[in-house]
């Protein structure tokens, strides 16, 4: 647009957000301050400037006034950044030209409570946009070409999920599962909430499926060990874990088992049985494919001795693969809160007291019990149970969050344990607050509550062992109000869930952010719920946050759409807002490759002498380099020193 | 005064006295507005069987602002101090504190403490422990401390007995 320079002429535009701004600020008096500002030729305010006559009122003045630049004085930028900026886009002008002003969380929220105050800072605010603005350059946005192929990390119900959708949707995808099996957690259940289907009916045929799938690659037993940002997306090395059975032999008929002398608990059954070593998880495990856990293994070689196949290999060694993919999905999930931590209720040292994740493998047909619900003191069958939930969670002293399935979780195993144990089996739940908010939940408490279960609405201070071997707990019922005794057979915790360990490794090759309770950050909680601070990279499933099945596959259902929307299109997009360097001031000390968490930037020999290079691709426009920088010579794109220094002096207009 | 309020106990016709709970949160450590009400403190509360004292009741009349009754009450003087209340919160509330706060202002207010602990309090004056010495009678034998070959019990020092008269005076009147 016009090669002569032109004078800046800026826009200014107040929007109401309802009566969250209007109703502290007073966005007449903004607009009317906003006249007097230097260079502004419009000012105007509308009750909701991102609705479809905002966004008109927007492309009007532009036109109308033929503006160079526009400030939006509305909410924050992560919610609507986006939004104005295609307005400007459509009006012919840069995106980049857009200066966003907070006025809602950064003014009227904090505060409401004194707003003619609110209202001067309002002001100063804009005079702060209008003042960058004045300086502000068009940009243009810059694409690269992806890598149409796909990482998954994590092969739970959510890895699962996202990989056949994307392998339907015609990508590559390689799954990378660091335990023996695909399966996860969900493996581990007996039956699914709230429809009381089995678990390992809807999960074991998706599991085939994905062994089956052309377009998937099941690296079981295998593990990320690096990631790096290049052009294209990602180069990632996978550690295959050495099974010490070669797979393509391997028919998983299991005869080496059978004559392996060693047996360990089976983490796999909440350690309630035992395995051997060598083994294999589940009997449905993906890839039915033995492995032989060195730790226990002594070396006898009987397995060696028994296996037809001849797939024994005690000289495997690890193998590193190389990876190229353009998107990678975290779906590492999350693990179950440890009840020994909370020594009231004496998880640990009463073998009656046990959580809701070891009942649900003594309900299971593939449990250490085929399905039998015993204590695990004597073996006998429990002919009363109680419950304590929010073991974990909703407490300051572990979890503050809830664990979003401890409810229901509890009400099935409840109606579960009913129907196994038999109708005079006594049945307690001590709980809090029963959340049961899903679709259908509600109906399915309503189904609990009619099958005689008691509901005691108080949490027990602590489990006691009787002398006859029963347990004992008190508890205070708020409905009856009755101090009530139970002498019960067994105890359940109902467990929260904790970040898996699988956050930490996955955070040592791919620094994704985390929030204050551990769980994987997603960029926006409305609007971006499975992006991450990472492009390209996106989150699904419990690592995200608690969650129950129902929301992890759907969450898995959009990463995997959010995955297939950048592969398809086959590029990515770059915010023009990245480093520059200016090559005559850079001296090339490296200061700023120091710095730079993403690889971005390098010095490099250019006609014999060392400067700086910005590798596009990688730059986020952290700004940590010009920081960094001793010269100045590295600024990021609408941070140069006038546009920060024009808003500088304009907050500190008043003192002059 | 308070025709303002907006809350009514309709049993005792009390009304919420907002400054009396600032005053009695405002030396409370923790915080006690955050009480969810699972009612753990009161399912292990040492003197809940025997003397039916409700810990989550004396957090949530406070946090509802009836503390008048509360101060007046004989309730507040049931507490044991075990601290599995304060131990065993989810939310980190501290039920014995508030109870504690609300003795102090028992005794701010004159009223009096219950005879127990007023006769625990003499008995601390003149030999340092909270009760007195026994005597046992084993197949029947008497025994006390003399008979086992034991000290005497001695008094407290004077700066002790200064120091409690400094702060219990009035108490022990």
């Amino acid at each position: 647009m016009g090669g002569a320079k032109r004078l800046p002429r800026v826009g200014v535009f107040v929007c109401h957000c309802g009566l969250n701004i209007a109703g502290v600020i007073n966005v007449e008096k903004v607009v009317e301050e906003a006249f007097k500002m230097p260079d502004v030729v419009i000012a105007e305010h509308y009750v909701y400037m991102c609705s479809e006559p905002g966004q008109k009122l927007i492309e009007d003045a532009i036109k109308k006034y033929d503006l160079t630049a526009v400030v939006v004085a509305a909410c924050t930028p992560s919610m609507h950044e986006e939004t104005f900026r295609r307005v400007l886009e459509r009006s012919g002008l840069s995106p980049y030209v857009l200066e966003f002003v907070n006025l809602r969380e950064h003014c009227s929220w904090v505060h409401a409570h004194e707003p003619e105050k609110a209202t001067e800072k309002a002001i100063a605010l804009v005079r702060m946009g209008v003042a960058k603005a004045r300086f502000l350059k068009p940009l243009e946005k810059r694409k690269f070409k992806v890598w149409r192929e796909a990482l998954v990390i994590g092969g739970g119900i959510s890895g699962i999920t996202a990989s056949l959708n994307l392998a339907n949707a015609g990508f590559r995808v390689y799954l990378v599962e660091k335990s023996p099996t695909i399966g996860g957690h969900m493996l581990m259940l007996d039956k699914t909430f709230p429809t009381l289907d089995c678990s390992a009916c809807i999960l074991t045929p998706r599991m085939v499926e994905v062994s089956k799938h052309p377009n998937i690659e099941l690296m079981a037993y295998s593990e990320v060990t690096n990631v790096q940002r290049v052009e294209g997306g990602f180069k990632v090395e996978v550690l295959k874990k050495p099974r010490y059975v070669i797979e393509d032999k391997c028919t998983g008929c299991g005869i080496c088992s059978q004559h392996c002398p060693i047996e360990v608990s089976n983490e796999y059954d909440a350690n309630l049985g035992s395995r051997k070593a060598i083994y294999i998880p589940f009997p449905q495990s993906i890839p039915l494919k033995y492995v032989i856990d060195v730790d226990h293994c002594i070396r006898c070689g009987a397995c060696e001795r028994v296996c037809q196949a001849k797939a024994i290999d005690f000289e495997q060694k690890p193998t590193k693969i190389e990876l190229e993919v353009g998107t990678i999905i975290v779906s590492v999930g999350f693990k179950v809160f440890d009840a020994k931590r909370i020594i009231e209720y004496g998880y640990g040292s009463l073998p009656d007291v046990t959580t809701t994740l070891e009942l649900e493998r003594l309900l299971s047909a593939s449990g250490p019990t085929c399905g039998r619900v015993m204590r695990l003191s004597n073996g006998k069958i429990p002919r009363s149970i109680a419950f304590i939930q929010c073991v974990g969670s909703r407490d300051k002293r572990f979890n503050e969050y809830c664990c979003r399935i401890g409810c229901m979780v509890a009400l099935k195993q409840a109606l579960l344990l009913k129907e196994r144990l038999g109708e005079e089996t006594e049945v307690y739940i001590c709980f809090n607050d029963m959340r049961a908010f899903g679709k259908g939940y509600e109906e399915f408490y309503n189904r609990v509550r009619d099958s005689d279960i008691k509901f005691v609405r108080g949490i027990p201070s602590e489990v006691k062992a009787e002398s006859n071997g029963k347990l004992s707990l008190t508890v205070y019922d708020q409905s009856t109000e009755r101090f009530l005794e139970l002498k019960v057979d067994m105890v359940v915790l109902t467990v929260g869930i904790e970040p898996s360990d699988g956050i930490e490794s996955v955070r040592n090759v791919l620094p994704i952010s985390i929030g204050f309770d551990g769980f994987l950050s997603e960029s926006h909680p409305k609007l971006k719920p499975v992006e991450t601070n990472m492009r390209g990279v996106f989150i699904a499933g419990a690592c995200q946050g608690p969650k129950d099945i129902v929301d992890t596959v759907s969450q898995a259902s959009a990463a995997a759409m959010k995955a297939a929307e950048l592969l398809s299109r086959g590029e990515i997009e770059v915010e023009p807002t990245i480093a520059v360097v200016n090559e005559f001031k850079c001296r090339g000390c490296g200061r700023c490759e120091e710095v730079c968490e993403y690889g971005a930037i390098r010095v490099e020999e250019i006609n014999g002498r060392l400067v700086a290079k910005v590798n596009e691709a990688l730059c986020e426009g952290c700004g940590a380099c010009s920081v960094k920088c001793p010269t100045g010579a590295v600024k990021v794109q609408r941070f140069k020193s006038e546009q920060i220094m024009s808003v500088v002096s304009a907050a500190t207009y008043e003192i002059g | 005064m308070s025709d303002k309020s907006s809350l009514i106990d309709l049993l005792s016709m009390a009304e919420p006295k907002p400054e009396l709970r600032l005053k009695i949160i405002r030396g409370v450590e923790k915080l006690t507005d955050i009480c969810f009400k699972c009612m753990k403190c009161t399912s292990g509360c040492t003197s809940m069987k025997l003397l039916e004292l409700k810990p989550h009741i004396i957090v949530n009349l406070v946090r509802m602002g009836f503390v008048d009754e509360l101060v007046s009450s004989t309730m507040i003087w049931d507490c044991s101090i075990c601290l599995k209340c304060k131990e065993r919160c989810p939310q980190e509330v501290s039920p014995v504190d508030i109870i504690l706060a609300l003795r102090c202002e028992a005794v701010v207010r004159g009223l009096e403490a219950p005879e127990e602990y007023r006769s625990m309090l003499t008995c601390i004056m003149e030999n340092g422990l909270a009760y007195r010495e026994k005597k046992r009678v084993v197949e029947g034998v008497e025994y006390d401390r003399v008979k086992l070959g034991l000290p005497k019990i001695k008094g407290p020092k004077e700066t002790f007995m200064n120091a409690m008269f400094m702060v219990f005076g009035e108490v022990l009147g």
